[in-house]
């Protein structure tokens, strides 16, 4: 390993990069871009619901039941009916998501002491949406109901007692947006030098392999750090995300899980020959699993056991739940420290492999 | 140390080299040795491995057997060695595009470990060899052709290696830079570098001390040029055609191959034929004249019929003649790029069925002025009808009446042969049956098998080449434009592809071809020298050399070079 040698592919690749500003606007505006969207779009929390009701009863009980409904945040009253066919209709045409239907003989049944049934209709197209809204409708149910249960069960939500999407889905964000860019970026910068035959100069020079890859790995890397600083600036300000933990530590972990990210992208280069495949290669090693796989949007604990196993072939998974731990529990070492050694690994693995299938040769 | 080690032993010697590629036998057992100093040409057919050579001894491939020790290191075991002290050219452009000459110079030098006042000197001496050194500031990729190719020599020779590998250097290079090129090449044999260069010009060639033929990965002959060009003595005439004399048939007994010159034949004999029973059957045809071989001919000679052997029973005489013909005729013809001129004011009449040769360095405005014609580019000043229909008028009727293939040859490489033709046939608007008679017209007018299975990106260049002619000519067009449509393709291909344009030129059909390889003007009714946007002489080759005042039988460059300077 010379240092000027390598100086002089930092000093090279640097400038390659400057004088692209289009492709640099895109690497730095594009993560920013995915977490506005993925900030905005992707939220589990039902407020306002569209709700029908079908009165059969008309007494003042049912009357109350309905107001207890609206008067809550999660539903918003969309439609009354006056039979059981409208409301079929209205679920099967989306115009509500939840329909309910009160029997006549509500308030005599109360009279009687006798429990008095309701029936609530749920749109189950998108289950987790009508699980939580089955749940609601229940909690506001018992509220009206007679009895006073014999034990009573006081719920409380640790981590993120607000139940806020956008406070677990932003630091989720952080793995999955590494591992969009960063891979692709620097597997493209190796392959593009494939495709024009510049890297057969390079070949013919005394510039080893690893003097090359790390004239690659540094400029990159720096932009994917940028990138995670960013996204994690405007994750806790904008989005008002509340940070338990040491942001220090998240900060390291990150500086580890760059460094991850585009060794993938080295290993891509060493294995393909045109931008094209390259391209396809990183989405489907890196971004794609870092969606499914992660835990960020599907949690790992509810996947069958063959697909928890592969998810541990994905780094992102390591990195979001860290990710997760420091931000909503505050967590720290002590608890993390299994997370960041396997991170740690992983990248000496991936570069270990890229330099070793990085050879001075064309074919 | 090392200048001690070649003095010993030659720089680059290969024993048994072999290489596959799959089941593709790229290099087959090639014995070779290279002397200090010597200058050593590669020639020989498209995929005759040539590349793969280089490449084996710039360490950038194994060989697959046998061994190659190059400065005395092994190319296997000690290829850091190698690669630290040689200098390599790979074919194309191979700078970095979005730095300056300077810096793409200080990169190759660090990397290299070339610093201080030693760089400096050196980087004014190149430059200045160069003649880069008004450009030192410039992208590389705002440079010309020449220049690139001048750079990416003086990034090769900042660490004086004693041992230069060129992989055709002078690929899409004008003829003037080319020049240039080779004067910095000659430099260099002063100073004692050795040089390996792979080349499809016959005048480069000519430049080396000796000359390796090589065909399908094997070594037919390694000689010095003139050694080489006594193997064909006695076998070449030229043939002054009588006028109103017969054309001569397709084949004749003991011919090897007949150019068809504007204004006479040249013909070769198969070696060992007896000179005078061969004026004999050459005599009906005209005046027979015994020439001197060039290495073109040696490379007829070499070059075994191989997978030609079909393209060599093409029609002489082409079945189907074109619709009607038509020419060009272009008045004031102007294309600007923001301040930049393209096209300058060129004004040109082709009469239908000429063939017409541009000529110009890189950027002298030959692609632009030709994509104005097709209708691809819009004139921004001046006016230009071709077959009868105005350039800025309907494009759809212009489209149907012009053929273009362009330097890239814009074929779909994943694609098969028939599968290529079908695209560009149902491209034009053919159908069913009447698609089916013009792919078979076209493949036979283009020496092409249309049921070829192999796919088209695994076709040699020459294939290539006659595949993207016939899907130009499938509809017949009055008017055919070829951009540089023999870059890189061997002298034996790119003859017989000139013997194509010629029968597709005698059903009428007017062409338009640009060329690096001057002598392939010769081929050419009417020349048209292009600089700097301007069209500065046109006319045949004798009216250009009288114009220059130059003897008659100055040569394509000799001319060239002359109006390029009456001009400058």
């Amino acid at each position: 390993m010379n240092a000027r040698r390598v100086a002089a592919m930092l000093g090279k690749e640097s400038r390659e990069i400057l004088r692209d500003p289009i492709t640099l606007g895109v690497a730095l505006a594009m993560p920013l871009i995915m977490l506005l969207l993925f900030g905005y779009a992707i939220s589990l929390d039902v407020r306002e619901a569209p709700l029908g009701v079908l009165d059969l009863d008309r007494s003042p009980l049912s009357r109350q039941l309905v107001r207890r409904f609206t008067d809550t945040e999660y539903f918003a009253l969309a439609e009354t009916y006056t039979d059981l066919h409208a409301v079929e209709g209205a679920l099967r045409a989306g115009s509500v998501k939840l329909a309910l239907v009160i029997p006549r003989g509500l308030a005599q049944a109360r009279q009687r002491r006798e429990a008095p049934r309701i029936q609530i209709l749920l749109d189950g197209t998108y289950s987790a949406t009508a699980n939580l809204l089955g749940g609601y409708a229940r909690a506001t149910v018992a509220a009206v109901g007679p009895a006073a249960p014999a034990i009573e069960v006081r719920t409380r939500v640790w981590y993120n007692p607000s139940l806020r999407s956008v406070n677990d889905v932003v630091p989720g964000l952080f793995g999955v947006i590494l591992m969009a860019f960063p891979p692709l970026l620097t597997a493209l910068a190796i392959v593009r030098e494939k495709e024009t035959g510049s890297i057969q100069q390079v070949f013919v020079s005394p510039l080893s392999g690893p003097e090359f890859l790390i004239g690659k790995l540094l400029p990159y890397g720096l932009i994917a750090f940028l990138q995670i600083a960013m996204v994690m600036a405007v994750g806790f300000l904008w989005f008002q995300v509340p940070m338990a933990g040491s942001l220090a530590l998240l900060l390291a972990a990150g500086g580890v899980y760059v460094l991850c990210t585009v060794g993938l992208g080295l290993l891509v280069s060493t294995v393909t020959e045109s931008q094209l495949i390259a391209m396809l290669l990183a989405l489907i090693i890196t971004l794609m699993p870092s969606f499914l796989f992660s835990g960020f949007l599907f949690p790992i604990f509810t996947m069958p056991y063959a697909l928890q196993l592969y998810t541990a072939i994905f780094p992102a998974r390591y990195f979001v739940d860290l990710s997760r731990g420091v931000v909503l529990k505050g967590a720290g070492l002590a608890e993390l420290w299994p997370n960041l050694v396997l991170l740690i690994g992983y990248t000496a693995a991936v570069f270990a492999l890229a330099a070793w299938r990085f050879r001075k040769k064309v074919a | 140390m090392d200048s001690a080690l070649s003095q010993a032993q030659p720089p680059v010697v290969a024993s048994a080299l072999a290489r596959r590629f799959g089941k593709v036998v790229a290099l087959a057992g090639v014995d070779l040795s290279v002397a200090a100093g010597e200058r050593l040409g590669l020639v020989g057919p498209d995929g005759a491995g040539k590349s793969t050579l280089l490449q084996l001894m710039a360490a950038l491939l194994d060989p697959g057997a046998g061994h190659c020790r190059v400065l005395g290191f092994d190319t296997v075991r000690e290829a850091a060695k190698i690669q630290a002290r040689i200098g390599y050219m790979a074919q194309g452009f191979t700078l970095y595009e979005r730095l300056s000459v300077d810096e793409n110079l200080a990169f190759a030098a660090r990397v290299r470990g070339v610093t201080g006042d030693t760089y400096r000197e050196r980087r004014a001496a190149l430059l200045a060899m160069a003649g880069l050194e008004p450009f030192a500031a410039r992208r590389e990729r705002d440079l010309s052709g020449g220049m690139r190719k001048k750079l990416a020599l003086c990034t090769n020779l900042i660490h004086e290696p004693p041992l230069l590998l060129l992989d055709e250097p002078g690929l899409g290079v004008d003829p003037l830079s080319r020049r240039e090129l080779w004067q910095m090449l000659d430099g260099l044999r002063a100073r004692g570098v050795t040089l390996v260069v792979a080349t499809s010009y016959m005048d480069e060639a000519e430049r080396c001390d000796r000359v390796a033929f090589l065909d399908r990965g094997r070594l037919l002959a390694l000689d010095t040029p003139a050694a080489l060009r006594a193997r064909a003595a006695g076998t070449t005439f030229t043939v002054t055609r009588t006028a109103g004399g017969a054309l001569p048939p397709a084949t004749l007994p003991g011919v090897r191959s007949i150019k068809h010159l504007p204004d006479r034949l040249r013909v070769q004999l198969e070696p060992g034929r007896n000179g005078s029973a061969a004026q004999r059957l050459l005599a009906p045809l005209g005046t027979v004249q015994a020439v001197e071989p060039d290495l073109e001919d040696v490379f007829t000679l070499l070059a075994p019929a191989g997978e030609d052997a079909a393209a060599a029973a093409w029609p002489a005489h082409p079945v189907a003649a074109a619709a009607s013909a038509g020419g060009i005729r272009t008045v004031g013809l102007t294309r600007r790029y923001g301040a930049f001129t393209a096209v300058d004011a060129v004004s040109l009449d082709i009469p239908p069925g000429e063939i017409f040769g541009l000529l110009g360095a890189n950027g002298a405005g030959k692609t632009t002025l030709i994509k104005m014609l097709c209708g691809l580019e819009r004139p921004s000043a001046g006016s230009a009808t071709v077959a009868g229909i105005a350039v800025t008028g309907a494009r759809g009727a212009l489209h149907r009446a012009v053929g273009y293939m362009s330097q890239r040859f814009s074929l779909y490489p994943d694609l098969r042969v028939a599968e290529n033709l079908r695209f560009f046939a149902s491209a034009q608007g053919l159908s069913g049956a009447r698609a089916r008679a013009a792919i078979a017209a076209a493949a036979a007018e283009s020496g092409l098998d249309a049921g070829d299975p192999r796919r088209a990106g695994s076709l040699s260049g020459a294939l290539r080449q006659r595949l993207a002619l016939a899907c130009a000519v499938l509809h017949r067009p009055r008017v055919l434009f070829l951009d540089e449509p023999t870059s890189g393709v061997d002298p034996l291909s790119r003859y017989r592809f000139w013997a194509l344009i010629r029968n597709l030129a005698a059903t009428g059909m007017t062409v338009v071809v640009t060329t690096h390889y001057l002598e392939e003007a010769a081929f050419c009714q009417r020349l048209g020298l292009m600089q700097r946007g301007r069209l500065i002489a046109s006319g045949d080759l004798a009216t250009l050399r009288a114009q220059a005042d130059l003897a008659a039988d100055a040569g394509v460059e000799a001319v060239f070079l002359a109006h390029l300077r009456q001009t400058a």
